[in-house]
């Protein structure tokens, strides 16, 4: 037991005299979530920068660009003469589409002719591509129904009918638990959790690879009475304690100060967030185990937890993805946490449905157990490669 | 020996050190794995690693449970056309919204179609009948993609009972097609196929080219940091008696000179490979990109200043990459930034390059077109060269 205590003192003591220490454990992570949460605050990018090419000039036409101005999904930046105008307006950026009323539009509408509306968006950008989509889309069919309305009212069709004449199903959506369809609740959450699971798994790496480098194994070792397992969890405990208190914060400016939704409960939250600590750290244990260099370590490290980022399916479905990559998705802990989030925080569903998540989240540290006999003799004798 | 000598050999003697300390520098790549592993593995496989990851494109079939109270040949006929929909897999008839909200939350579902009772009487009686759609909110891409098959599927509803209706009324006088005045096209620009790969893959590719080059120049500048403290505060493997000017540019345009080959992989091929849009034309995005690589030479020379060790390069840098995507708009639009973030942008960059090469590579613009972009890129150039300048002089001075 006393051997336990002098290795947590080590311990603290080597955290303390590296800045290093502060800056990855703390700074980034707390950054990080304040970056998102500041960046992403509008919820959703509205207004985007779009163009109108009026080539009719009627009242007709007038009147679509006024519904076009009225949307706030849109901002009707520009005003352009001629689709070549407007296509280098996209073509330099300053626009991300545009909505084209043909001559001759109020004409041929009401003369039965049916002009056709055109509308462009820009897809390389994908968020603003799709708003501007659905605005001009919008604005389409209202158009059509809107002259439907009045062809069929100046025939004498009762106006009381015309709704269900015009529109005779509707679908209403109901997106649940984000009306809002704010980005800020998948994005703020799930990215800075990842860094946080990241920046955990390099500082794992860090603290562990650098004895070996400088030579301090054997002793860090000795300290632990020559138990690799008491040695690992000396070194990490102070650590762990550290990054918990951190992921607190985190999860308080994002559910606290923020107000982010919770629809279920926060303590399992905040337990799944214990438990993606613990489970980052042995995943590195596990990497350093296997590789005991800091190179190789923090390359493989640094790697799964970028990639991480993607093939966990925050942006991109995992179920949609290539069966092989879909694998990788479930060796990282942060895609159980971002599971158990979904459920608790915005669908609110009950433990029930996140057993498995939280099992898998405890299965991590053991696994990293497993190895720990081959980091021994690489700490024993610590040989450093660059 | 830079002191007292005219302007000539000055010069001369400045373009054989920049030499000297170009060929030094290739020689402490190539010796590095490390190194490689940045300036070769990464580039190479990432790349490839994200288009596979996002090359399905686009999200189809969702499972969607359906809650059918209304039991008639036309809610049947609802469903049969709902199904026929790419982006709809009808996953479930359930008998009542509980099951079926029991589907979703075990995440089998990711949408609930529901149609009243009153469905099929409503739609005989010239009424407007409702459906309801309740869609799991997880992911905005399904989201999004269910919204649209849903839309689509509205207008094909009715485009096909207005007409009927209309004939129905006796209005079939009306002139040209009643239900449809006024058509409407949509037409997409760029990335035609609106597929995440074709979005993602042309931004991703320029952060791959910064970021994995700023790695490499940190851990060279950490690993050259432990020497010097090894040896009482000079790096013995350093060119010496070589004015900072030289020494910069030297590595800089090293390090440029080796990206070249990636480059045109990157820009050039992976593209190609992965039938991705691709309209550029080649010398206007190796003109546009080549400040990039400079700019980020120098970048990465200046962030030296902060590597104390070797290991310096994956705590500081590795974690940027995220939020360097996030400010370079491919996400999150540039225009809905606060002006802090647009500045921080500004000054990274991948920002300009993201932007630029999308639009030359995606929207077939001109170098002309993205003169804002190039000219930007060679501001940060030159403002880099001199926080690079300063750092490594200050660097000297320490010791």
């Amino acid at each position: 037991m006393n051997s336990f205590f002098s290795g947590i003192r080590r311990e603290i003591h080597r955290m303390c005299s590296r800045k290093m220490y502060i800056f990855g454990m703390v700074i980034v992570p707390i950054f990080t979530v304040v970056f998102f949460l500041d960046l992403l605050s509008p919820g959703l990018p509205e207004h985007v920068p779009t163009a109108v090419v009026d080539l009719d000039h009627s009242t007709m036409s007038r009147s679509v660009t006024r519904s076009l101005r009225a949307l706030q999904l849109l901002d009707i930046c520009k005003d352009a003469e001629s689709y070549d105008q407007a296509l280098d307006q996209v073509r330099a950026g300053e626009t991300f589409g545009f909505f084209v009323i043909p001559a001759n539009f109020e004409k041929d509408a009401l003369g039965g002719n049916t002009p056709t509306l055109e509308y462009y968006t820009n897809m390389t950008y994908f968020v603003p591509g799709t708003l501007s989509f659905k605005g001009f889309k919008t604005v389409a069919v209202a158009t059509a129904g809107g002259v439907v309305q009045q062809t069929l009212v100046s025939m004498g069709v009762d106006p009381q009918n015309v709704a269900s004449i015009i529109q005779p199903v509707v679908i209403d959506q109901f997106p649940l638990n984000n009306p809002w369809m704010n980005y800020s609740y998948y994005l703020t959450p799930s990215f800075s959790m990842a860094t946080l699971a990241l920046m955990i798994m390099l500082m794992t790496v860090f603290s562990i690879t650098m004895e070996i480098k400088d030579g301090t194994s054997p002793s860090w070792l000795a300290t632990n009475g020559g138990s690799m397992l008491q040695a690992i969890v000396t070194k990490l405990l102070p650590q762990t304690v550290v990054f918990m208190a951190v992921s607190l914060f985190m999860l308080w400016l994002m559910f606290g100060f923020s107000a982010f939704p919770m629809n279920g409960s926060l303590f399992w939250l905040i337990v799944a967030t214990f438990l993606l600590v613990t489970a980052s750290q042995g995943f590195a244990v596990f990497v350093c185990s296997v590789v005991p260099n800091p190179r190789l370590s923090f390359s493989l490290c640094a790697l799964f937890g970028i990639l991480s980022f993607s093939f966990t399916g925050f942006s991109f479905p995992v179920q949609s993805m290539y069966g092989g990559l879909a694998v990788f998705s479930w060796l990282a802990p942060i895609r159980y946490w971002f599971l158990i989030y979904i459920n608790e925080g915005l669908d609110g569903v009950g433990l029930y449905y996140s057993r498995f998540y939280f099992v898998a989240l405890i299965l991590f540290p053991f696994v990293a157990c497993v190895l720990l006999k081959r980091l021994r003799k690489a700490c024993l004798n610590p040989v450093y490669v660059p | 020996m830079f002191h007292s000598m005219n302007a000539f050999s000055y010069i001369r003697n400045w373009f054989a050190a920049l030499g000297r300390v170009f060929r030094r520098e290739l020689r402490h790549i190539i010796k590095d794995p490390g190194v490689l592993l940045f300036f070769i593995a990464l580039p190479l496989a990432y790349p490839v690693v994200y288009t596979l990851i996002y090359n399905p494109e686009v999200v189809r079939k969702l499972p969607v449970a359906v809650v059918d109270e209304s039991m008639t040949a036309a809610s049947r006929d609802f469903v049969r056309k709902a199904s026929a929909s790419p982006s709809i897999e009808i996953y479930a008839y359930c008998p009542n919204m509980a099951d079926a909200r029991a589907l979703m939350a075990e995440g089998k579902v990711f949408g609930i179609m529901q149609i009243p009772a009153s469905y099929a009487k409503k739609l005989g009686n010239g009424e407007q009948a409702h459906v309801e759609f309740y869609a799991e909110m997880s992911l905005l891409l399904r989201y999004r993609t269910l919204v649209a098959a849903l839309t689509d599927l509205q207008i094909e509803m009715i485009s096909e009972i207005t007409g009927e209706k209309i004939q129905m009324a006796g209005l079939q006088s009306l002139a040209g097609d009643a239900s449809a005045p006024v058509k409407s096209e949509s037409n997409f620009l760029g990335d035609t196929e609106q597929g995440f790969a074709s979005f993602v893959i042309p931004g991703i590719v320029i952060l791959i080219l910064q970021q994995s080059m700023i790695l490499g120049i940190t851990l060279l500048g950490g690993t050259s940091r432990e020497r010097r403290r090894r040896n009482g505060g000079i790096d013995p493997q350093e060119v010496p008696n070589v004015p900072v000017s030289a020494t910069i540019w030297g590595k800089a345009l090293c390090y440029t000179v080796f990206y070249i080959p990636m480059t045109v992989y990157i820009l050039r091929f992976i593209p190609e490979m992965f039938n991705l849009p691709h309209y550029g034309n080649p010398v206007d995005y190796y003109l546009f990109i080549f400040p990039l690589l400079l700019a980020t030479a120098f970048l990465g020379l200046t962030l030296n200043y902060f590597m104390k060790q070797r290991e310096s390069a994956f705590i500081i840098i590795v974690f940027t990459s995220v939020v360097f995507l996030f400010l370079s708009g491919l996400t999150w639009p540039r225009y809905a930034m606060s002006a802090l973030w647009t500045w921080a942008g500004n000054c990274v960059p991948a920002v300009w390059g993201v932007e630029g090469f999308i639009r030359i590579n995606s929207n077939a613009a001109a170098l002309s077109e993205v003169a804002h972009e190039y000219t930007a890129l060679w501001l940060l150039t030159a403002a880099y060269m001199l926080t690079a300048l300063l750092a490594t002089s200050l660097l000297r001075k320490q010791n």
